[in-house]
């Protein structure tokens, strides 16, 4: 746990702060929008505080408070440069490890996975994770064979057992 | 007082068969290993699981189930101890004295203390489970849609204010956007569709197991992933089975943690990491030599693992006799019953009061094996603390789509885990709590339809959601809770109260 906080990341973080808060503030007021709009159901002759917009309605006039107060609160502090060291943070090897795993977890899920066979796609995942973080996003690279072998070995024992135990032993249907 | 030591001691009988020992051992261990790799939690384990247990009879999956969570939060201390990294975040108290200890050549027995002490804790919530949780169920049963409403509410609120690490606010922010979540899908009181935007598969809402899957699995990923440093494993090379002596030198902090792990464990969604710096906080303030606190206190981490291992067990007691889940984890075993066909909630003590003591015994059984092996395999649990993430986390995510799917066999799950992944990850980054966020997708529904339900029983009149004496001390708690979280009350409040005690 990263207990070390310098006066930077404070200041940083009071801009990201900001930023998320006014995305919730937006949805906020969508959710009063949408809540106030819901159907009524007249017709049905049902009680006005039993409404299915009621609990909505105030949950977006929450979320639209909450959010409202955080935004003044971190606008209130002062942080001179915050909003360059906001942006140079997504440009960081931790920023691109995290892209990276997101880019390879969306092409497996909803390109490989049902192209595929199941196992055969896993093992592509597994093999191409594998060496990616082993060979190229790393600070200490691996020789490639060594890493490949390694991940044919892990992609091929990953992708059969999870077949073989959820779908053969366990009898639960994979994607 | 009979009848609960017969249905326990049948409790126990159930399981002392080969095939719940099988269960027993295979997933105490399962368990271990994921609190041991750093970046596996309790609650991803629980979730992950929970597909594997899909064709088991009920009491062996909840067994499983039972035995993971307990193994996983037994087995963090462990990575905090030799790495100084909590291997789940119910374990970061334990790291301030636990590496210190192993930098001092002393992981064995840091090892073995917190392996006693976590099994002293459990065994003291598990105490508390068998006599709160009858009476409990037994109070629920008079509790109505006024009372549900207001403990949906104090869920929320008080593990908002509990688990916001950075302020109450985010963690509020967290709580409202879980419970709008639960409101997408089809309302049970007029089953009108709400927020679906036409989209056929929201109307059976946002099922829990894929949201947490991807809140507390794949975002999990994420944030390991992220780190480039590998850190350096501390040398064991002292004994790890600690003297009675040096256990029981603690037993005043070990019976304090105990009883405040218990406490937070009986509130609904504040969980592990809640009981494990509270009731540290709480043996620092009482002991002789608190300066020793952060630098290798043999007390320190005695009570920092007592206190999370007495919230497992304690967090059975909302999650068994209200439907509220204690923990993170808890919410997951919730909806794992539901699978499962068990109803947690006052009526499973009318309807099978057999199952709350069979959790008793599960818990028994597991923390036996904890101690078991916690103190026997130390060598065998550092080797897999060199597996590499890289090598691991591959697989974890295959597992994690598998997970998602397996249950209603719907690529729309797997969707739904992705998007809780991501927006999980970057809500964690920013110092937002998951817990409020998932219980109010667990709750979202009974605050819901109680509120509506309670106010078309009235006609509309919400005087009795503040009059029936419950449902009024609910209220007053709420918002004392909610003012207390304003930073300058409470910065006066602290100040009177100082003043008073001088």
């Amino acid at each position: 746990m990263d207990t070390t906080n310098t006066p930077g990341d404070e200041a940083i973080r009071s801009r990201a702060d900001l930023l998320t808060a006014l995305v919730l503030l937006a949805l906020g007021l969508a959710v009063i929008y949408l809540s106030w709009t819901m159907p009524r159901l007249e017709a049905r002759r049902i009680n006005p505080a039993t409404i299915p917009g009621l609990v909505p309605l105030v949950l977006g006039v929450l979320l639209t408070l909450c959010s409202a107060l955080l935004a003044v609160r971190s606008w209130r502090i002062k942080a001179p440069g915050a909003w360059q060291g906001l942006a140079a943070l997504l440009v960081t090897p931790e920023a691109r490890r995290v892209l990276a795993v997101m880019a390879l977890a969306l092409f497996y899920t909803l390109i490989l996975v049902g192209w595929l066979p199941f196992w055969a796609a896993s093992m592509l995942f597994i093999f191409s994770f594998i060496v990616l973080f082993e060979v190229v996003l790393t600070d200490a690279p691996m020789p490639l064979l060594q890493s490949a072998v390694w991940a044919l070995g892990i992609g091929v024992a990953g992708g059969t057992g999870i077949y073989l135990v959820f779908a053969r032993v366990f009898l639960v249907r994979l994607p | 007082m009979f009848d609960g030591l017969l249905l326990l001691g049948q409790g126990i009988g159930h399981f002392l068969n080969p095939q719940s020992l099988f269960n027993v051992v295979w997933a105490t261990l399962l368990g271990l290993v994921i609190g041991i790799l750093p970046g596996l939690t309790a609650t991803m384990g629980v979730a992950l699981l929970v597909t594997l247990t899909y064709k088991m009879a009920p009491d062996q999956a909840i067994l499983t189930l039972m035995c993971v969570y307990l193994g996983a939060i037994y087995g963090g201390s462990r990575t905090a101890i030799l790495l100084n990294i909590p291997g789940t975040p119910a374990n970061a108290a334990a790291a301030l004295d636990g590496h210190p200890l192993a930098l001092q050549g002393k992981a064995g027995l840091a090892m073995g203390l917190a392996t006693t002490s976590s099994t002293l804790g459990t065994l003291v919530g598990i105490f508390f489970l068998a006599i709160i949780a009858p009476l409990l169920s037994e109070a629920a049963l008079k509790f109505g849609s006024y009372e549900y409403f207001w403990l949906a509410l104090f869920g929320v609120v008080i593990s908002g204010q509990m688990s916001g690490s950075d302020t109450p606010l985010k963690g509020y922010i967290a709580g409202i956007l879980g419970l709008l979540i639960a409101m997408i899908g089809m309302e049970t009181l007029h089953a009108h569709q709400r927020f679906t935007f036409g989209i056929q598969a929201l109307g059976g809402g946002i099922d829990l197991i894929p949201a947490m899957v991807g809140a507390f699995g794949f975002a999990e990923i994420l944030s390991a992933m992220k780190r480039r440093a590998v850190a350096q494993i501390a040398a064991v090379n002292d004994r790890v089975v600690p003297t009675l002596g040096e256990v029981f030198r603690y037993w005043r902090t070990i019976i304090r943690s105990g009883l405040i792990g218990t406490f937070v464990g009986i509130i609904p969604g504040v969980g592990e990491d809640v009981g494990s710096w509270t009731s540290y906080a709480a043996a620092k303030r009482a002991s002789k030599h608190p300066e020793e606190f952060g630098k290798g206190s043999q007390e320190g981490l005695i009570a920092a693992e007592t206190g999370d291992n007495a919230v497992v067990s304690a967090a059975m007691i909302p999650t068994l006799t209200l439907a509220l889940p204690g923990s993170a984890a808890a919410a997951v075993l919730i909806a794992a019953m539901y699978i499962h066909d068990i109803r947690p909630g006052p009526m499973l003590m009318v309807e099978n009061p057999a199952f709350l003591y069979q959790v008793v015994a599960m818990l028994l059984l597991a923390t036996l094996a904890n101690f078991i092996f916690g103190l026997s395999l130390t060598k065998l649990f550092i080797k897999v603390l060199m597996v590499p993430r890289e090598r691991l986390m591959a697989v974890i995510y295959v597992l994690c789509v598998v997970g998602s799917f397996a249950i209603t066999q719907r690529m729309f799950d797997v969707y739904v885990m992705l998007c809780f992944g991501i927006v999980g990850f970057v809500l964690r980054e920013m110092k937002y709590p998951m817990a409020p966020l998932v219980l109010g997708i667990i709750l979202g529904d009974l605050l819901d339809l109680n509120l509506r339900r309670g106010l078309q029983l009235t006609n509309g009149d919400p005087s009795p959601f503040f009059t029936r004496p419950i449902s009024a001390v609910l209220c007053l708690v709420i918002v004392i809770t909610i003012i207390m979280s304003v930073p300058a009350v409470s910065r006066r409040a602290g100040a009177v109260l100082k003043r008073q005690m001088s």
